[in-house]
């Protein structure tokens, strides 16, 4: 198991440092001067000009520069935005709670209905509903989800009036951002103040439902399709015989014997879905107006705010490969023949 | 002869079938079967003939493959094609146990072998805490694996096949099953584990005095271990008979070319005789015989019909022209 | 190479003869066995000849401008004109042209971001595959780096510096959609790299180039179809998802994603004009999707007997 995680840090290493240098590279491939970039329209004299290239070390040799912005990575020092004038690590901490609550709500929901979906499919092989969840999940997996997003805003929102459209919460309640996570706090501030924030967490919860569905669909059609795979993948094994030959029930079957080894790769599929669901959160917090990273960082490109493009970027890479290796490892546990290796 | 006792399993008239309902595949096909209490009945045939589906639908692990029709189908005094799910998980496991051909995929890969063990003793004695261990224990013992404390607690993979075996063995046994299907239990393994493996095997069953069925591609083993062997060919038993008998005068032409195909049956002249072509598969199965494109001894009546089973003093054969012995006559 | 696989079994003379289908024929039995692929297929070909003639289907030109009839319903709605079968857009334009005229773009668009990824991709791996020492482990590295990022917001990174614009959007999935087929190459190359027949065509002293295309690749085309035909159909929603940011193909050309872009102002007021762009995405992908299926289904022998 050791030599096992050392092996994986091995990896996670090099990735990282790779990303950084993508990163550190990606804005200078933008065309043109850089400090021009920076500072948009207005025009600067020379002497400004290369001043402002000192103060940024873009003066140095570029392996020089590389190595600085290494050192900054470091000392935790992001950058600061062009537009805020606030620090990127700063902005990202305080949006990114909004984007991960977003996330588990999908990501929950996509897993508890996929894999019961994909599980029952996958035993009722042939029949209506295994067609029925087939059809279904590949048109999930078909969605454009910005589209899927408006249809059921336009469904749910105009036509029926049952949730909000856009935001976390209400502007009438009074709600302090404390854990960052709306359900939360919106909790909490309706047990310290009942008169003012009545309802304050069903309210959370209604802003909640809407754009976790939209971005777990696609998780969602992921999940069942690779249970149900899985599952009669496994249903087919030898051991899966022995087990029925000894006489037991078909829920000891299913559950102890089918079910344990057919999660093992869709619990893989799961974590690769941390990738989708940051892409996703891109397109669903803009339909959304959801305060999270993926509208930051839209937003941060759409007004050219590079610091904030460059290190959000590098922040979401390393929020993926950093769960894809917890997913790794969680995989190690869940598997034991990978766990002994030597 | 033993028909005056009760036989623990008989079989009579199973057939099974695959595929659509309009386009059917019969794996097995008008079999007849009887064994003994403490009887070990082999079965012989080259792959694909039928021997593994034939005790699959038996035990019922076919269900939703493959359609099953018998005129009788019984285990123990229990009519096995009536019987509920529930009823049939009562003794399959406990009183017919299975072992099969490929250990190491057999065994599931997410449990350790204790727990593999002890779950059949759980669920069909209802073993609990210390009296659990020590039975599982004592099966590990039983199937001479050595160091059996510390192997409880590992998992299959860490595992040789032939202690794999073992353990498959050790769950078969669990309950003291009456009948004990082994289902070509040594092919997977190495030459010199595989006479360990049937020494085990045939020692248990004369220990316990149990039914033992002996499903196997290796004629010189079972001309040693087994009272009485069937032949299948293509779904069917083409000859049944008790051993020495069988063996020494075949009377069927498949169990004659089976023989002639090992070394120690073949005499002289006669060693490289065995039957060219393969067995008939779903779409090119004959009209009459189904050996008749491949055998030698067919003529136009067998092309035309199929032939049924006929009775002689020490079994029965399918044939039109059952071989007598040249030496005999 | 065929000589040698057929060589063996010509030892036995009495193999009995059974008329295999030709491999086309066989593929097509199973393709066609499955209905969903079929269906697939067939709206397939409708997109494809909405976009080869565009012009002469569609009733209007795409981007010209009915002042008089803004956001006109649909036809059979209330309201409607028959003029104008699925209604008109903010500015007066007619969906449905925009609609026929759109599919040009999207194939065009997936069409060559699929090319222009199949083919560096299937390189790539070839050579990581062929050289799994420093070249692969390179090559390697570089596309876990990749997938670390989430496609779109890489996507839309690749935007950010290229702008927007069509050259731009094809070029940012293109990249997008490498590592797949990277990987997918290498590991089926390595597992064919295995195989006697590639031993025995270096022995026969078959040069690199020759290996590497006449010999290995071949035989590992039918995952990289199937995964083409997946990433065509990715290839498609990311345009769309590009143009819906404001980062794709640019108004007023009639692409699907871009037609979403201001579709949000009109969520209460005119729901064609939120529904059709959205609802003809869809139903290609559906249909790439399921021919995808379909492909798999026919090709991977593995997957064909357990179905
Ligand atoms: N689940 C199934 N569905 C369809 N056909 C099956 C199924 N199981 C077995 N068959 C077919 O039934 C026939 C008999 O198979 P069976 O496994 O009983 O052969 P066998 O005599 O045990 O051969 P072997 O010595 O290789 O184990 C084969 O042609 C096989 O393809
Ligand atoms: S019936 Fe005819 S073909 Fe069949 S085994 Fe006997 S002799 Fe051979
Ligand atoms: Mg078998």
């Amino acid at each position: 198991m050791f030599s096992f995680l050392l092996r994986r840090i091995g990896v996670l290493i090099p990735t990282f440092l790779g990303i950084t240098l993508l990163t550190f590279t990606l804005i200078r491939l933008i065309p043109g001067d850089p400090i021009e970039v920076m500072v948009g329209e207005r025009s600067l004299s020379p002497t400004l000009h290369a001043a402002a290239m000192k103060r940024l070390g873009l003066d140095q040799p570029i392996a020089t520069q590389y190595m600085n912005y290494l050192g900054q990575l470091l000392h935790g020092n992001l950058g600061t935005s062009l537009k805020t004038q606030e620090n990127v690590w700063v902005e990202f901490k305080t949006l990114f709670p909004a984007t991960l609550e977003l996330a588990l709500a999908a990501l929950a929901f996509a897993t508890i209905v996929g894999l019961l979906a994909g599980i029952i499919a996958a035993i009722k092989r042939g029949s209506i509903f295994d067609h029925g969840v087939m059809t279904i999940s590949l048109t999930g997996f078909s969605m454009p989800i910005f589209w899927w997003g408006l249809i059921l805003i336009m469904l749910f929102s105009v036509l029926l009036g049952w949730t909000p459209v856009s935001g976390r919460l209400d502007l009438a309640f009074d709600v302090q951002p404390q854990t960052g996570f709306m359900l939360i706090d919106a909790w909490r501030a309706e047990l310290a103040d009942p008169s003012l924030n009545a309802g304050a967490f069903k309210d959370a919860v209604k802003h909640l439902i809407l754009p976790a569905i939209v971005l777990g669909t696609i998780p969602l059609a992921v999940i069942a399709r690779m249970t149900r795979s899985s599952m009669l993948e496994v249903l087919r094994e030898d051991y899966v015989r022995t087990a029925r030959a000894k006489g037991l029930s078909p829920a000891r079957v299913i559950f102890v014997h089918t079910l344990r080894n057919a999660l093992i790769p869709v619990l893989t599929v799961i974590g690769l879905q941390v990738g989708t669901l940051m892409g996703g959160a891109v397109l669903t917090e803009t339909i959304f107006s959801w305060p999270g990273i993926g509208k930051w960082l839209i937003d941060a490109i759409g007004r050219r705010d590079y610091p904030v493009v460059q290190n959000g970027i590098l922040l979401v890479a390393s929020l993926v490969i950093l769960t894809n290796f917890i997913v790794d490892i969680l995989y190690g546990i869940a598997n034991p023949r990978i766990r002994h290796a030597k | 002869m033993t028909t005056t006792q009760t036989p623990l399993l008989n079989i009579k008239n199973l057939s099974v079938e695959f595929g659509s309902v309009g386009n059917p595949f019969r794996a097995v096909e008008g079999l007849d079967l009887t064994v003994q209490q403490g009887e070990i009945v082999g079965i012989v045939g080259e792959s694909g003939s039928g021997k593994s589906v034939t005790m699959m639908a038996m035990m019922g692990l076919l269900e939703g493959q493959g359609r099953i029709v018998a005129d009788d189908l019984t285990f123990d005094g229990k009519n096995l094609l009536t019987i509920s799910g529930r009823d049939r998980r009562k003794i399959v496991g406990k009183d017919i146990a299975m072992i099969f051909q490929d250990p190491m995929t057999s065994l599931n890969p997410s449990y350790t072998v204790g727990y593999q063990i002890m779950e059949v003793l759980k669920v069909h004695q209802g073993l609990r805490g210390a009296a659990l261990q020590a039975r599982a224990l004592e099966l590990m013992e039983l199937v001479e694996i050595p160091a059996a404390k510390t192997r409880l607690h590992a998992y299959p993979h860490q595992l040789s096949g032939g202690m794999s075996q073992r353990v498959m063995i050790a769950v078969a046994l669990a309950c003291n099953p009456k009948l004990l299907i082994a289902d070509e239990p040594t092919t997977a393994l190495d030459v010199t584990i595989q006479a360990q493996i049937m020494d085990l095997l045939v020692n248990l069953q004369k220990e316990r005095n149990m039914a033992l069925i002996m499903i196997t591609h290796d004629l010189a083993v079972i001309s040693e271990v087994a009272h009485r062997v069937a032949v299948m060919y293509a779904g069917q038993v083409v000859e049944i008979g008790k051993v020495p008998n069988l063996f020494r005068h075949p009377t069927h032409p498949y169990t004659e070319a089976l023989l002639a195909s090992i070394p120690e049956h073949s005499k002289g002249a006669r060693r490289l005789s065995t039957l060219p072509g393969i067995v008939p598969g779903q779409y090119d199965r004959p009209k009459g015989c189904l050996l008749s494109p491949r055998c030698l001894y067919a003529t136009e009546h067998c092309h035309q019909e199929r032939p049924g089973m006929t009775q002689h003093d020490t079994g029965a054969v399918r044939c039109f022209y059952p071989l007598v012995d040249k030496e005999a006559v | 190479m065929a000589n040698a696989k057929t060589l063996p079994t010509m030892a036995v003379a009495e193999e009995p003869v059974i008329n295999y289908p030709s491999p086309l024929k066989e593929f097509w039995l199973g393709f066609s066995h499955n209905k969903g692929a079929v269906a697939g297929l067939a709206f397939i070909c409708l997109i494809v000849i909405c976009a080869l003639f565009a012009p002469w289907l569609a009733p209007y030109s795409p981007i010209e401008q009915f002042r008089d009839h803004l956001l006109t319903p649909p036809s059979w709605a209330q309201g409607g004109s028959s003029a104008f079968l699925l209604g008109t857009d903010e500015v007066g334009r007619d969906i449905l042209s925009r609609l026929i005229h759109g599919a040009r773009l999207s194939l065009l668009i997936g069409l060559s971001s699929v090319v222009m990824s199949l083919v560096p991709g299937i390189l790539m791996g070839l050579l990581a595959a062929f050289f799994p020492r420093w070249i692969g482990q390179g090559i390697m590295r570089l596309m876990d780096i990749m997938m670390a990022l989430p496609s779109l917001l890489l996507a839309v990174a690749i935007m950010a510096i290229l702008g927007p614009g069509l050259i731009n959007a094809m070029i940012a999935i293109a990249v997008v959609s490498l590592p797949a087929y990277v990987r997918l190459t290498r590991a089926s190359a390595m597992t064919e790299l295995n195989k006697d027949y590639v031993t025995a065509s270096r022995v026969a002293g078959a040069g690199l180039f020759r290996l590497m295309l006449i010999t290995v690749l071949p035989n590992c085309m039918a995952p990289l179809i199937v995964h083409a035909t997946m990433s065509f159909s990715s290839a498609i929603l990311e345009i769309a998802a590009l143009g819906f940011l404001g980062m794709g193909v640019q108004p007023p050309t009639p692409e699907w994603g871009t037609m979403l872009a201001s579709a949000r102002d009109y969520i209460e007021s005119a729901w064609w004009v939120v529904t059709l762009p959205g609802l003809t995405i869809l139903l290609s992908v559906l249909a790439i999707n399921l021919m995808g299926d379909g492909l798999r289904d026919a090709l991977d022998p593995k997957l064909k007997r357990a179905a």
